[in-house]
């Protein structure tokens, strides 16, 4: 088990290097930072005295050394455009995307699993096929047509709900959470549909098809000759059978969704860190792209590393395989 | 030197009607701001971006205000007089208070004069004050500005020089402390119309109202400014009511706006102008035979050519199909009104088969090939003129190719000169000539500190003789002249063509506010009135 923690952490460590080198070398490729953000009346000492502030004038592979050493004592920089340290600035906008994401993957993969579930239960029922007919648009439209027409309809034309931004929060351990008030929740309903629309779609299908499989094994034959109820059948022996894709799926979308929520985020102008890592590019703000991509591998390794952990809970025969 | 009233721009006023207005809402006290983007920190000495300054207007004061049309106006400062070829007299506005109470004075403005070069940021405000040697306080209202040599446009570079409280941010003045001290608004105290409350990056600025400002009381208690980088949230967001005032409405929603009769719309003139760019070193990189073959010549350095350039845009047809009439045509670098712009220079006029004469006359009977490059998501429309110029020099023989690309590309390409023709958007956020012509027509010598964004190695001894001598004439009459020379002898030489002028579109909930739009395009909650 030790020898697997300790395999798994070096491999984030590799990515996460070789992450922060790929992005030091694509925005140098681009060009120097400073000929978008110096004002037009700058004069050449002026322009040549902000490339030395930030430390633009030295070799790149010294510049590159120079972050590496500062990140060895926890320092990811200050941002190029806001001056003040990464970790602060993408810490602050944390909480934001964290409890959209959290709200939007559970209730996908919650309502997800059961319709699935049910579908494929009783695959010829009427209520199945329109289960399965509608998951299908959830795949098909793209997520940001969604967006534009869930303000559309519920902030523009009948006035129900806000159409963006983040609403009242309370601070829980010091930190600001929207989802535990009245104008906060209503202002994250939308943005949650937006985004669970099409892991909903996807969990339906997963458990369905996980379930038609599963139902003709023997082992519900089984179950249900010893006279087990369906109910049971279905919690104790379906579920679990079926629940190693499903997880893999949400470890794979939940990390996916924290990281790249940027559609929902700029449609709806939620104040996450989705935006905020398209506003850096956009601005060729290097010190966040880098932090950011390596908090990204970093979480990635992460909770595949739980995933893994997970399957070993659930499944006996994987747990067996790890002690061997 | 005294404020120029000079034409408004053209401002299409608010409709009057609230009949359909809630009560609540016509009592209400608060006004939500969507706009476009926002401060990069509260310290308003950090950056020179338009939507920081915007923001700091909000909370601090300038020594010198810069009107709707941006001429200057008295600020923090009540006049300001040259004493000697390198020295100017300030005089300061009496019985201003900051919002902690304490009193303004000399103090304060030499504090924020010599803040700037310690915490300015890339988007270096340090232009603001490059040419101050020494501040020196002759008594609490009067100061004397020791400049590094003749510096006859100081009063126009401090209209965004924000005077912060001496007190308040003195433990917050080095680049580690600014921005913790300003943006939890410890040192956030300004002599302007709102306090802070709170702010977060790239979220909402939360003001409240400062019941002694020196202008007079504004209008609104509270002021929440939100920040919706996306043109359609933010329309979303007016539509739904969640916002009352929206600035940058896209040219496409302007058209369906002016018919939706829950939303006024407010058209200003903006302060950008598109200018075409030739390049004229003699050997460029982005032009060809349009059989693939080097040219002899760049025929950019053939004034022909370029003449044949200017008559080939059709600049009615930029404004009324590409720009869906958000724009006028513009024939020099700056909107009329300012101090420099030249009232006798022509409009060119459209002649494609001048144009083709033209070309052959020079040699170019079957034309040649050129890339274009523009920025695609700088200014509203930029993308679309770009294309629209690709095809009217296309239909005079110049086979052009457009590219439209982001401006995270665009602009260090540009600095590491490898366009031949581009476009690209200027304005004149100071409202006078030295600002443009300066930088763009000037020949770029640092040793003059002139001509840095002058890209396309634009030459005209003429130019930087009447440039040079006028950075340095303290008589604004004579200065004024030689700009107007200098803008007249630039555009003649067509290496520079100026193309539109934009035009910028606010939108507000019907019958809720008035304001006269500003040429640099601020949205400013204490300019804003509640009709009613």
């Amino acid at each position: 088990m030790l020898g697997f923690v300790i395999q798994r952490l070096l491999q984030a460590i590799m990515v996460m290097a070789v992450m922060s080198v790929i992005v030091f070398c694509g925005v140098y490729a681009i060009g120097n930072p400073i000929d978008i953000v110096i004002p037009p009346d700058a004069t050449q000492d002026l322009r040549e005295e902000a490339i030395r502030r930030l430390g633009l004038d030295q070799p790149l592979w010294k510049q590159y050394l120079t972050f590496a050493g500062n990140l060895m004592q926890g320092d990811f920089g200050r941002s190029f455009v806001y001056n003040i340290p990464v970790l602060e600035l993408i810490g602050g906008r944390l909480p934001a995307t964290l409890e959209l994401v959290l709200i939007s993957v559970l209730s996908a993969t919650v309502l997800g699993v059961s319709l699935g579930v049910y579908a494929g239960y009783r695959p010829d029922s009427w209520l199945s096929k329109t289960i399965m007919a509608v998951s299908v648009l959830g795949f098909s439209v793209p997520s940001f047509w969604v967006g534009l027409i869930l303000i559309l309809t519920f902030a523009v034309n009948l006035g129900w709900l806000p159409a963006g931004g983040r609403g009242d929060t309370v601070l829980v351990w010091g930190v600001p959470f929207s989802f535990l008030t009245l104008d906060g929740l209503s202002h994250i309903v939308l943005p949650a549909i937006n985004l669970a629309l099409f892991k909903l779609a996807m969990m339906i299908r997963l458990a369905r098809a996980g379930t038609r499989e599963i139902m003709l094994t023997d082992t519900i034959k089984f179950a249900r000759a010893a006279g087990i109820s369906e109910a049971v059948i279905l919690r104790r022996h379906l579920l679990k059978l079926i629940s190693i894709p499903i997880i893999t799926v949400f470890g794979l979308e939940l990390g996916s969704t924290l990281a790249f929520a940027v559609v929902t985020e700029t449609i709806f102008s939620w104040p996450g860190v989705g935006k905020l890592i398209i506003d850096s590019i956009g601005v060729l703000d290097r010190p966040v792209m880098v932090a950011y991509l390596i908090l990204v591998a970093f979480l990635f390794v992460l909770i595949n590393f739980t995933v893994d952990l997970v399957f070993a809970l659930i499944d006996p025969r994987i747990r067996a395989g790890a002690t061997e | 030197m005294k404020h120029m009233a000079l034409l408004r721009p053209a401002a299409v006023a608010i409709g009057l009607m609230a009949g359909a207005v809630a009560p609540a809402q016509v009592f209400s006290q608060e006004l939500v701001m969507g706009v476009r983007g926002g401060p990069e920190s509260l310290d308003p000495h950090f950056s020179a971006l338009g939507s920081h300054a915007e923001a700091a207007k909000h909370i601090f004061d300038t020594l010198v205000w810069s009107g709707d049309d941006l001429q200057i106006e008295p600020g923090l400062a009540t006049e300001w007089t040259p004493v000697d070829d390198d020295t100017w007299e300030f005089k300061l506005r009496e019985g201003v208070k900051f919002h902690d109470g304490s009193d303004f004075d000399a103090e304060d403005v030499k504090f924020s004069i010599e803040r700037i070069p310690v915490v300015s940021g890339p988007t270096t405000t340090t232009i603001y004050v490059r040419r101050v040697k020494e501040v020196e306080i002759v008594d609490p209202l009067t100061l004397l500005i020791h400049t590094d040599g003749p510096a006859a446009t100081l009063p126009y570079d401090f209209v965004r020089l924000f005077i912060v409280s001496s007190d308040a941010a003195k433990d917050y003045s080095t680049p580690e402390t600014a921005a913790e001290g300003f943006n939890s608004g410890k040192a956030t105290i300004g002599t302007g119309p709102y306090k802070y409350v709170s702010w977060e990056p790239k979220g909402d600025l939360v003001l409240e109202r400062f019941d002694d400002y020196w202008r007079g009381e504004g209008a609104w208690e509270k002021v929440t400014r939100k920040e919706m980088p996306n043109d359609s949230s933010r329309l979303a967001a007016l539509k739904a009511g969640q916002v009352d005032v929206i600035n940058y409405v896209s040219s496409v929603d302007y058209l369906a706006l002016e018919s939706d009769s829950a939303v006024d719309t407010i058209k200003g003139d903006s302060v950008y102008i598109m200018n075409l760019q030739l390049d004229q070193r003699e050997d460029t990189p982005m032009v060809r035979a349009k059989d693939g073959s080097k040219l002899d010549a760049n025929p950019f350095r053939d004034m022909k050519v370029r003449e044949a350039i200017d008559a080939a845009i059709d600049r009615e047809t930029m404004v009324e199909i590409v720009l869906e009439g958000l724009g006028k045509p513009a024939n020099q670098m700056m909107p009329a009104g300012f101090f420099g712009s030249n009232d006798d220079i022509p409009m060119p006029e459209y002649d494609p088969q001048k144009a083709k004469d033209l070309l052959a006359e020079a040699g170019y009977a079957d034309g040649f090939e050129v890339d274009l490059y523009c920025t695609s998501d700088r200014l509203p429309g930029d993308g679309a003129i770009c294309q629209g110029l690709g095809q009217m020099l296309s239909a005079v023989g110049i086979k052009t190719n457009v590219n439209a690309v982001s401006k995270t590309v665009y602009f260090p390409a540009q600095g590491r000169l490898e366009y031949s023709m581009f476009m690209n958007g200027w304005g004149t956020l100071t409202g006078e000539a030295s600002y443009t012509l300066g930088g763009l027509a000037h020949t770029n010598n640092p040793d003059v500190k002139m001509g840095a964004f002058n890209r396309i190695a634009y030459s005209n001894p003429e130019v930087d003789k009447l440039l040079q001598e006028g950075a340095t004439t303290l008589d604004a009459d004579a200065r004024r002249g030689m700009y107007e020379e200098a803008m007249a002898k630039t555009m003649a030489d067509k290496a520079y063509i100026s193309i539109v002028q934009l035009q910028t579109v606010w939108a507000a909930k019907a019958g809720a506010l008035t304001f006269t739009p500003r040429f640099d395009e601020d949205t400013l909650a204490f300019f804003m009135k509640p009709a009613s």
